[in-house]
C-alpha cells in the first residue's frame, strides 16, 4: 500500500492505536510490528511475503552460525550463506531477464543467431532494499561490529520495519535492532518531528512530485527535443526524483519517529553539494554509506593505491547504478557518476567551494539524472544531440511557470533549511506559526490527492 | 468558507474546469458555442467529428465558413443539442447547414457518459460540478477545494496534458489554442491498434435524443448527416448492409434529414485508431465532405 493512499491513512490509524495499548509490553509491541509489515508488504503481493520471511529467517540463523564459530573460514562460509542467498533472489527476481535479453543482443552483434526465453519475472517490492539491509546485519556480525540477536522476533521486525520496509533508508542493524530491543518513550517533541516529516514528505510527494511528472513525461519519450525542452525536463526531473524518494524517507522517518523509533536521515539538501563527493555525502545517503562500508571497503578502499582506488569507486559505483533498475542507461548513469568521483579525487584540494564548483556540480548531477531518466541509448543519444538545437516549444513559458509554481515552495524551505544548518528548523517556529504552515502543506496535499495515487519512483527500484 | 460563499456571491470567476484533455475539448465547445462565428455550416458529432474532418480545409474548398463542434463519444445527442440550442442564440439566423457526424462505435452506445454530460451542462450554466464518490471527495467539496481548484487554479495555471496529447500539445490553453486556429478541428497525436468487437447497430435509445437534437434545428437549416469511416480491414465482411440499414433507420428519426454520400470504409493507413483518421486521412476525408456538400447544394 502506497503512503500517499487511504488505506495506508486507515491501516496507520488501526496501528497506532494497537501500538498505543502494547507500547509498554515489548514482546506484544514487537509481534504488532512484524504483523502490521507483512500485511503492509503483503498488500502489495503476498505471493513475495514468502521471500522476505526466508530472507530474515536465513540471516537470522547466519548471525548465529558466525558468532558461534573460531575458525575464520567457517565464519566466511557462513557468512557467503547469506550473501549469496540474497544476492542470488535479487540477481533472479531484478536481473534475469535483462541478462538474458543482453546476452541475446551481444549475439545478436555477433551475428550468431539465439532466441532469448525471458521468465517475464514480477519485481517484489522493496526487494533491494531488504536484500541489503538484512545483509549488512550478517556482515557487521561477521565484522564483530556488533552481536547477533537472539530474538527472532526482533530481528524479523527489524527487516521488515513497514515505514522503511519497501523504499529506505536502508537502516543499519547496529542502529536499529537495538531498538526493538527496548521500550521507547514518546515525547512530544518526537510526535511534533514524526507530524512535521510526514506532513512535508507527503507534500513533497502529492504536491510537487506528481505534479513535475506529466512536466518530465511532455519531453522524455517525445521523440522532438530541443534544447530549452531537454534541460527543463531535465531540471523537472531532478526535482521530481528527489521529492519523490526524499518525500518517502521523510514520511518512513516522520511515521518511525510518530512510534518512538529514530530511523537515519537519507537526504541532506543534496543540491546544494558544490562537488560530486559532496553530493554522493548528501543524496540516498543509506545507500551510499551501505556500498562504500560494504563493497568499497572490502574490494580495499583507498588503501591500495591511486589506481586500484580509482577502480574501487569504478565498480562501486556501476554496481550501484545496477542497483537501482536492469537497464543500461542505469549503469551509464553509475558510470557517469564514477568519472565524476574520479577526477574529484584526482583534483583533490583544488577544487575550492564555489559557486562555479556549484554550479558545475548541478550540471553534472543534472546530466546525470538525463542518462537515468531517459529509456534507452537512442533517446540519450538523441536528447544529448539536441543541445546544439535552440528553439523553444511553443509551450515553453506554461512550461515554466508550472515548474517555478511546483518547486518553489522547495526552494524556500530548503534554502532556510540550508542556511540554518538544520533540516528540523521549521519546528522552532512558534506553534501557531508552524501550524499555520503545516495548515498551508495540508491544503495542498488535499487540492493533489489523487483517486487513484501515483507510486514512488523508488519502488521499482 | 470563503470559497463557498464566494461563489454564493458571484465574486469568484466561473468555474473552468479545464483541467485535462476531455474536459478541455468539451470546455473549448461549449465556449465556441456561446461565441460569435461566421460560420454557415456546423459540424456536430463525436470525436469522429472533432478529427476527421478539417473544419479550415472545408471551409477553403467549399467557400463557406464552417465551424467544427464536434465533441467527445460518450456525449449524447441531447448535450449536442444543447450545443446547438446555445451556438443559434448567439449567432440567429446565420448557419444555413448542421452536418451531423457519428462513428457507428457511439452509435450501439446505450446511454452517455454522465460524468461529462453534467460537466458539460453545468459549465454553460456556469456551476461547479462537484463528484462526491468517496470520503476524500466530500472533505474537498466542503472545504471548498473543487471550487478552488476550477475556478482559481485551472485558471490561472496552465495544465500539462497527459500522454501522446501532452507530447504533441503540451499544456490545456495549447490545446484550445489549436481548436480555435483550426476552426474547432483536432489532430489525434495517439494511435492504437484496431481492436474491439466490430459488431455494429443503432441503439433504440438513439431514436429519442434524435428527435430532440432535431427539434432544436429550425426549419429553414439543412440537417445532413453520416457515419463516420472505419478501417477497411477491420469493418466486418457485412458491415456495408449493416451501415446503410442504420443510415436508414436514423433518417427516419432525424427526419427531414438528408445522408451524406461519404464512404463507410477507408485505407488502414489513413487511420490512427479504428475511431480517428490520421491528418492525412482527415484531408482525404474532407475533400470527401466538401464534395458531397457541393452535390447537395447543386442538387437544391
Amino acid at each position: 500500500m502506497l503512503f500517499n493512499s487511504g488505506i495506508f491513512l486507515q491501516f496507520f490509524a488501526a496501528f497506532l492505536l494497537l501500538y498505543w495499548l502494547a507500547r509498554h509490553h515489548l514482546r506484544a509491541r514487537n509481534i504488532l510490528i512484524v504483523i502490521a509489515s507483512y500485511l503492509f508488504y503483503g498488500w502489495w503481493d503476498y505471493r513475495f511475503l514468502a521471500l522476505l520471511i526466508f530472507s530474515s529467517v536465513l540471516d537470522y540463523f547466519v548471525g548465529l552460525g558466525i558468532a558461534r564459530q573460531t575458525d575464520p573460514r567457517r565464519r566466511k562460509l557462513w557468512l557467503a550463506c547469506s550473501v549469496v542467498a540474497n544476492l542470488t533472489i535479487l540477481g533472479f527476481f531484478k536481473y534475469f531477464d535483462f541478462f538474458i535479453l543482453s546476452f541475446a543482443a551481444v549475439m545478436k552483434q555477433l551475428h550468431i543467431h539465439v532466441s532469448p526465453h525471458t521468465l517475464g519475472i514480477i519485481l517484489p517490492v522493496g526487494i533491494s532494499f531488504y536484500t541489503f539491509q538484512a545483509m549488512s546485519y550478517t556482515i557487521d556480525v561477521y565484522r564483530n561490529e556488533m552481536p547477533p540477536t537472539r530474538n527472532l522476533i526482533n530481528f524479523l521486525a527489524y527487516v521488515s520495519f513497514f515505514p522503511q520496509l519497501v523504499a529506505g533508508p536502508i537502516e543499519r542493524a547496529s542502529h536499529l535492532l537495538p531498538q526493538f530491543d527496548r521500550t521507547l518513550s514518546i515525547t512530544r517533541p518526537m510526535l511534533e518531528e514524526g507530524i512535521w516529516l510526514m506532513l512535508w514528505g507527503m507534500f513533497k510527494k502529492v504536491f510537487i512530485a506528481d505534479n513535475l511528472d506529466p512536466l518530465v513525461a511532455m519531453v522524455y519519450g517525445s521523440g522532438s527535443y530541443s534544447a530549452p525542452a531537454v534541460v527543463l525536463a531535465t531540471v523537472a526531473f531532478a526535482f521530481q526524483i528527489y521529492c519523490d524518494f526524499s518525500g518517502y524517507s521523510d514520511i518512513a522517518r516522520g511515521t518511525a519517529r510518530i512510534l518512538g523509533f529514530d530511523i537515519m536521515f537519507n537526504f541532506n539538501l543534496p543540491y546544494a553539494a558544490a562537488s560530486v563527493r559532496e553530493f554522493w555525502r548528501r543524496w540516498h545517503i543509506s545507500l551510499s554509506t551501505w556500498l562504500r562500508d560494504y563493497l568499497y571497503v572490502s574490494l580495499g578502499g583507498n588503501r591500495a593505491g591511486k589506481a586500484r582506488t580509482y577502480i574501487n569507486i569504478w565498480i562501486t559505483m556501476v554496481l550501484g547504478g545496477l542497483w537501482h533498475g536492469a537497464a543500461w542507461n542505469f549503469v551509464l548513469w553509475g558510470m557517469w557518476h564514477a568519472v565524476g568521483l574520479v577526477t574529484n579525487r584526482a583534483l583533490g584540494e583544488k577544487v575550492r567551494q564555489s559557486f562555479i564548483s556549484w554550479l558545475a556540480t548541478i550540471c553534472f548531477v543534472l546530466y546525470g539524472w538525463l542518462l537515468f531518466r531517459a529509456r534507452s541509448l537512442e533517446e540519450i543519444v538523441a536528447m544529448t544531440r539536441s543541445f546544439a538545437n535552440f528553439s523553444a516549444p511553443a509551450w515553453i513559458n506554461s512550461y515554466l511557470l508550472n515548474l517555478t509554481v511546483f518547486t518553489l515552495p522547495l526552494a524556500i524551505v530548503e534554502f532556510w533549511q540550508f542556511k540554518s544548518r538544520n533540516l528540523l528548523v521549521p519546528l522552532s517556529l512558534r506553534p501557531w506559526t508552524r501550524a499555520a504552515l503545516q495548515g498551508v502543506l495540508l491544503v495542498g496535499i488535499i487540492l493533489y490527492w489523487e483517486r487513484n495515487p501515483a507510486p514512488f519512483i523508488y519502488f521499482q527500484f | 468558507m470563503a470559497m463557498h460563499l464566494g461563489a454564493i456571491l458571484d465574486v469568484l470567476p466561473s468555474p473552468r474546469p479545464a483541467l485535462d484533455v476531455d474536459r478541455t475539448i468539451l470546455i473549448q465547445k461549449a465556449e465556441a458555442s456561446r461565441s460569435r462565428s461566421d460560420a454557415q455550416i456546423l459540424l456536430m458529432g463525436d470525436s469522429s467529428c472533432l478529427i476527421d474532418v478539417d473544419a479550415g480545409r472545408l471551409t477553403d474548398e467549399i467557400k463557406r465558413p464552417a465551424l467544427n463542434l464536434g465533441t467527445l463519444s460518450y456525449l449524447g445527442l441531447e448535450s449536442h443539442a444543447a450545443l446547438l440550442r446555445v451556438y443559434f442564440g448567439a449567432n440567429p439566423g446565420q448557419v444555413q447547414t448542421v452536418v451531423l457526424l457519428m462513428h457507428p462505435e457511439a452509435l450501439r452506445l446505450a446511454s452517455p457518459g454522465e460524468y461529462h454530460t453534467k460537466l458539460l451542462t453545468g459549465f454553460l450554466r456556469g456551476e461547479d460540478l462537484v463528484v462526491r464518490s468517496t470520503s476524500r471527495d466530500y472533505v474537498s467539496s466542503v472545504l471548498g477545494y473543487d471550487a478552488f481548484r476550477h475556478r482559481i487554479v485551472a485558471r490561472t495555471l496552465p495544465i500539462p496534458l497527459g500522454g501522446p496529447y501532452g507530447r504533441h500539445y503540451g499544456f490545456n490553453a495549447d490545446l484550445e489554442a489549436f481548436l480555435r486556429a483550426h476552426r474547432g478541428s483536432l489532430v489525434d497525436p495517439d494511435s492504437r491498434e484496431f481492436r474491439g468487437n466490430p459488431e455494429y447497430r443503432l441503439a433504440p435509445q438513439f431514436q429519442k435524443t434524435s428527435l430532440i437534437f432535431r427539434a432544436g434545428i429550425p426549419s429553414n437549416v439543412k440537417l445532413l448527416f453520416a457515419i463516420t469511416p472505419m478501417p477497411a480491414t477491420y469493418a466486418p465482411p457485412d458491415y456495408l448492409t449493416t451501415r446503410q440499414q442504420m443510415l436508414t433507420q436514423w433518417q427516419e428519426w432525424l427526419a427531414p434529414a438528408t445522408v451524406l454520400n461519404l464512404p463507410a470504409t477507408l485505407p488502414d493507413h489513413l487511420f490512427v485508431k479504428s475511431t480517428h483518421l490520421s491528418e492525412e486521412g482527415a484531408r482525404q476525408y474532407t475533400t470527401a465532405l466538401a464534395a458531397a456538400l457541393r452535390l447537395i447544394d447543386a442538387a437544391h
